[in-house]
């Protein structure tokens, strides 16, 4: 949690009460998202349990006393589904991938940084690519196999990648767009 | 209906893919078992610190016996890690190697195919009109040289009428005379100052007389 500079409004208790007027619940819904998405960069989360979700410190300020009551979360997770940078892993919809990036945008990423290393026509495992050497500067590093998987998914869309799949792992060989 | 007959996407993954595949999946195990173990070491290291902190000898004994043994541990996965890594290397610099191959018999196939193009008859065929053509050209030069000829006039009469031309524009181009230079010496520069009487000689501009305007 280190590190983390919280906004203004983090401090400012009216902001863990969900707004009736549709303007000002509109910009609040918008601060709000803008504020998960920043954490969950920042502390590297990249799946959210609903459950779970009045314990972790983006919810709750204990310095003021307050939090955000189970249904503004609901509100606030549906806001971030609809906006793309959350998706449901389950039916129920009790447990959510965050993305604070697009899987678009980690799939331009990661096919750069293939082409930066001269990865292009080479296998590569997931391991390599979120935790290997030659990725440790990287944004991904560090990140979610589920989250990689997905952009990989979507650059063998595109005809740049090929997932191999295999009982010991998963790998992917870059290919020549 | 439509499955039937729709084409499977040919795969660009070959075996030699495959097998650097699992190569780097075994290195991968083996670089996470090498993390956990030396955080592993680092645990024990400081627990053997604290139990002999606390005079519990031989519990310390024996977490270093441990550590030793998963320094040993570590020191044969360097060994597999090693080859594994030149294993890689040796399958994709042999993928390259392929690549050259293929290229070079590309290559030479091109070449096969240009040189069926350009036989030995029809080379000596061109040449043999190309150097028909230069004959006829030098035919025609001949012809016309001789035209030139039939006009009258000689080498010699041509040179003679060169020198002439060359004599008139070296006679018509003279250089017209300069002014002599000089010969007299210059004065010498004076070498010490000049003296005060000379200074006072020189004359001096007299100060205005000032005079008093009334105020208007």
């Amino acid at each position: 949690m280190a590190d983390f500079t919280w906004p203004w409004y983090y401090n400012f208790p009216p902001f863990f009460t969900l707004q009736t007027n549709s303007e000002v619940r509109r910009s609040q819904l918008e601060s709000w998202c803008g504020l998960v998405l920043r954490w969950a960069r920042h502390c590297n989360v990249t799946s959210i349990d609903v459950a779970s979700c009045s314990s972790l410190p983006v919810f709750s300020n204990a310095e003021v006393g307050r939090a955000l009551p189970p249904e503004g979360i609901s509100v606030v997770l549906h806001e971030l589904a609809k906006r793309g940078n959350l998706e449901w892993t389950d039916k129920s919809k009790t447990r959510g991938q965050v993305l604070w990036l697009s899987t678009g945008a980690w799939a331009d990423q990661l096919y750069r940084w293939a082409q930066a290393t001269s990865k292009v026509n080479t296998v590569c495992t997931l391991y390599e690519l979120t935790q290997g050497d030659e990725s440790t500067d990287q944004e991904f590093f560090g990140l979610s196999d589920d989250v990689v998987l997905k952009a990989l998914r979507l650059l063998e869309s595109q005809g740049k990648a090929e997932v191999i799949e295999t009982p010991d792992g998963t790998g992917v060989k870059f290919l020549q767009s | 209906m439509g499955h039937l007959f729709s084409k499977k996407k040919r795969s660009s993954v070959t075996e030699q893919d495959r097998a650097v595949l699992q190569l780097k999946t075994t290195r991968d195990k083996i670089r996470q078992y090498q993390k956990r173990s030396e955080a592993l070491l680092e645990k024990d290291r400081e627990l053997a610190k604290k139990l002999l902190l606390a005079h519990k000898k031989e519990r310390a004994k024996l977490l270093l016996r441990k550590k030793r043994f998963i320094e040993d541990q570590l020191q044969r996965t360097d060994g597999q890690l090693e080859n594994i890594e030149r294993m890689i290397q040796d399958l994709e610099f042999a993928q390259i190697e392929i690549k050259v191959v293929d290229s070079l018999r590309d290559g030479n196939e091109a070449l096969k195919e240009v040189n069926k193009l350009l036989s030995i008859d029809d080379i000596e065929r061109i040449l043999e009109e190309t150097k028909e053509g230069a004959e006829k050209q030098e035919e025609i030069s001949a012809l016309l040289c001789g035209f030139a000829a039939a006009t009258g006039l000689t080498e010699d009469e041509l040179d003679a009428e060169l020198d002439a031309l060359l004599q008139q524009d070296s006679s018509g181009d003279k250089i017209p005379e300069l002014p002599s230079v000089p010969e007299e010496q210059l004065p010498d520069v004076p070498q010490e100052e000049p003296s005060a009487a000379a200074a006072k000689s020189r004359p001096q501009k007299s100060p205005q007389k000032r005079t008093a305007v009334e105020a208007s």
